[in-house]
């Protein structure tokens, strides 16, 4: 069947529309409903994909690079510092047990060495997305599993580069000359310092170059533009290195780590993880669609020995290198299950030799399958860890948690880092704790950012942004910004989307505060009461007054005022009324009479509260 | 702070840290005056600080009671006794007419005592736990089986 592109893509979509809410529902990674809605519509059950699905898995692996590049992001150098100890012991020694059991294996079962090396090099690597989906839907990020598993997850990512730089080696075979060109123009003796000088170049690229650009194009303040050159930068360095004779995937990954210090960077994360997510949806649906099921008919015992042959490896290797960092049994159970799966970067790796002429079409076929079920099966694995192993350690599992595990500072978001909320983060920062500060003024970013201030550029009323700034687990919301409008429809988006925040919010006025109070908020700060309250409390010493009796008036008049203010709150939420400038008056009026009756001292009833 | 972690869970009892609901020592004495009413002992638990009591708790006697009280009838202070307990960082020995200090916890918190007991508020007992700042384990557990045994809690 001969479609069209747009047609291609409608089924493509719709696969993933239909399928992945029924996966989600079974409780299984939604990446398994892409393979699934792949398979079904793919030549063996519906025969709805022409030959466009292969074009389609090429063009989309494009969402793998995005992947990386966001990876790139996320590896703060910092952050990578505090658990290299993890990444690199456990990650390291994963990848290589790993791939020399395995290639042992293949070796001994008479495959050729620079296949069996490949497929073990390909089998190593778990699934990014699965993993930090079902830790996320989980919530143990923060558990010794959660970290481990990404730690082992981050070195893999990291390990598909050189593994990418290595595959052509491997396949002894005259490289594309026409990708080359470049690299011609170089001279002989530069050539084999390819890689160290496109890494180069992008260090420079990355320090000098992308940050005054987006700068440049942030100051126009057009949304539309900035997704335009987070696209460029990422299909830029991309085809840069290409160009180069790089691989694309290790260029989008230096390219995300220098970005990753810049404010730019959650504005950046957000901005491409849609096109990321649907990239990599439909390169999923086309893994799905290209399965050859002939193949697994041909030979169903090859396909399914070295299935469960690569998963036990996988599980052994991963269990004894837990063991081995005094992982607790249960949460090492957790680990060894969930990362037993083949990942998403085997596809890429597997076509990518098989363009190499490392692999013929028929080990392809076969590799992608095993690929694919082991895929399938790690949901299966991690619901027999819950139900059949995991309740074997339940007593250690809570106990050591609540012993062992460090107090995590609290998270914390500031929004708005003008001239009220930089004094918040000012006061906060001076005693060491620290924050996450989004604010939308480039101008501003950049100055505070040569003051050694940690400030992202990001407009916080965009969903993406805030969930990049790492909503999902902080603690506390602190809104500051100027306009009442954004702080509140802030407020509402958040409350909806990240429940367990608790909020602080800046307000202008007393109407403002009502809102507010009736949204549920307790923590609200009236900017027009404190500073106003202090005033009139000057001008009472100035007319005569002591000071301190000043000071306990003013500070009597607060109490009461924002006592006040909460019960006003309520009324005027049963009234609904809007506030005309004659009511407002009365208002005032009505705040006015109840302060002279109930600040004469020496008269105190029983009713008075304060 | 270990001691405090008695008043934990007590069922008829309710803890009020003082310093953690003023921390800007303002007092609302209307409230305070209010909630008095509901009980029926007052117990006392400060470090002595400079011979004396911390300053927020001076200030909230002197702000929650009143002088006309002492000549009332009904007034909130009504049908009360009071415990004290005073953690202190000296040794017992320095707190006697011979010792360092020339005195004896109870003289040094007469303000205290007096200001109770002219609102007819009687001080059932005074505990003092010397050499609070280097007390074992043991001796916390010790003294608090104490308290608990005067305040009839466990």
């Amino acid at each position: 069947m001969e479609n069209s592109l747009a047609m291609t893509a409608l089924i493509f979509l719709g696969a993933a529309i239909i399928m992945v809410p029924l996966v989600r529902k079974l409780g299984l990674s939604s990446v398994i409903g892409f393979i699934l809605g792949g398979i079904i519509i793919g030549p063996f059950v519906l025969k709805l994909t022409g030959s466009g699905s292969e074009d389609i898995m090429n063009t989309t692996e494009f969402g793998v690079i995005m992947l990386l590049f966001l990876i790139g992001l996320e590896v703060e150098p910092k952050k990578f510092w505090g658990i290299r100890k993890k990444i690199f012991g456990m990650g390291l020694s994963q990848m290589l047990f790993t791939v020399t059991i395995l290639f042992l294996i293949f070796y001994i079962a008479k495959w050729r060495p620079d296949q069996a090396l490949v497929a073990a090099l390909c089998f190593a690597l778990s699934s990014t997305a699965i993993v930090l989906q079902t830790l996320k839907e989980k919530n143990i990020f923060r558990t010794e599993a959660g970290e481990s598993s990404f730690s082992i997850l981050l070195f893999q990512d990291i390990s598909v580069i050189p593994i990418l730089a290595l595959l052509p080696v491997l396949a002894s075979r005259p490289k594309d000359k026409e990708q080359m060109i470049l690299l011609q123009y170089l001279p002989d003796w530069l050539q084999p310092f390819s890689i160290i000088l496109g890494v180069l170049l992008l260090i420079f690229l990355g320090r000098y170059i992308f940050v005054p650009f987006l700068r440049y194009v942030s100051r126009s303040g057009m949304n539309e533009l900035l997704t335009a050159s987070s696209l460029f930068l990422v299909i830029g360095v991309s085809e840069l290195m290409n160009a180069a004779g790089l691989s694309p995937a290790l260029g989008a990954f230096i390219a995300g780590v220098m970005l990753a210090t810049s404010e730019f960077r959650h504005e950046l994360e957000s901005q491409i993880e849609p096109f990321k997510g649907l990239l990599l949806a439909v390169f999923f649906v086309s893994v799905g669609a290209t399965i050859n099921f002939f193949v697994i008919l041909e030979d169903p015992m090859f396909i399914f020995t070295t299935t469960i042959v690569v998963l036990v490896v996988k599980f052994g290797v991963l269990f004894g290198v837990g063991k081995f960092f005094k992982l607790k049994t249960d949460q090492n159970f957790m680990v060894a299950f969930a990362l037993s799966q083949i990942g998403e970067f085997a596809f890429v790796l597997i076509n990518y030799s098989t363009n190499l002429y490392l692999l013929d079409p028929k080990l392809n076929a076969q590799l992608l399958a095993i690929t694919a079920i082991t895929m399938c099966i790690t949901p299966i694995l991690l619901l027999i860890n819950d139900k059949l192993i995991e309740p074997r350690w339940p007593k250690t599992h809570h106990q050591n948690n609540e012993i062992t595990e460090p107090i995590k500072q609290q998270k914390i978001i500031i929004v708005g880092f003008g001239h009220f909320g930089s004094t918040v983060g000012r006061l906060l920062r001076v005693n060491g704790v620290k924050a996450t500060v989004l604010d939308n003024d480039p101008e501003r970013v950049n100055i505070l950012r040569s003051n050694g201030f940690k400030v992202y550029f990001g407009d916080a009323s965009k969903p993406g942004i805030l969930r990049s700034a790492g909503a999902e687990t902080a603690d506390l919301l602190i809104l500051c910004l100027d306009s009442p409008e954004k702080n509140k429809f802030i407020l509402e988006y958040a409350r909806e989307k990240f429940p367990q925040l608790q909020f602080f919010v800046r307000s202008k006025n007393r109407l403002d505060a009502y809102d507010f109070i009736n949204n549920g908020v307790d923590n609200i700060y009236r900017e027009t009461l404190g500073t106003a309250v202090n005033m009139a409390v000057d001008i009472l010493k100035a007319t005569g007054m002591r000071a301190y009796a000043a000071r306990r008036l003013g500070q009597r008049f607060m109490l009461i005022d924002k006592a006040v203010t909460r019960k006003l709150a309520k009324e005027e939420k049963s009234d609904k009324v809007t506030f005309t400038m004659k009511a407002y008056l009365e208002r005032e009026a009505e705040l006015l009479a109840q302060d002279s009756h109930s600040f004469d001292e020496s008269q105190w009833s029983e009713n008075e509260e304060f | 702070m270990e001691l405090v972690k008695i008043y934990e869970g007590v069922e008829n009892l309710v803890f009020k840290d003082l310093y953690e609901e003023y921390p800007d020592f303002h007092i609302q004495s209307f409230k305070e005056r209010k909630r008095i009413r509901d009980y029926e002992r007052l117990i006392f638990h400060f470090p002595l600080i400079w011979f004396s009591i911390p300053p927020l708790l001076k200030l909230w006697i002197d702000e929650v009671f009143d002088m006309t009280w002492t000549t009332e009838k009904n007034h909130p202070l009504q049908n009360k006794d009071a415990i004290i307990i005073v953690t202190v960082g000296g040794k017992a020995e320095h707190y006697t007419p011979q010792g360092m200090y020339e005195t004896t916890i109870g003289e040094l918190l007469r303000s205290l005592t007096l200001s109770l007991k002219v609102n007819q508020i009687e001080v059932k007992e005074l505990i003092a736990v010397h050499n609070s700042d280097d007390l074992t384990k043991e001796e916390l557990t010790q003294i608090s089986e104490k308290i608990k045994r005067t305040l009839n809690i466990s």
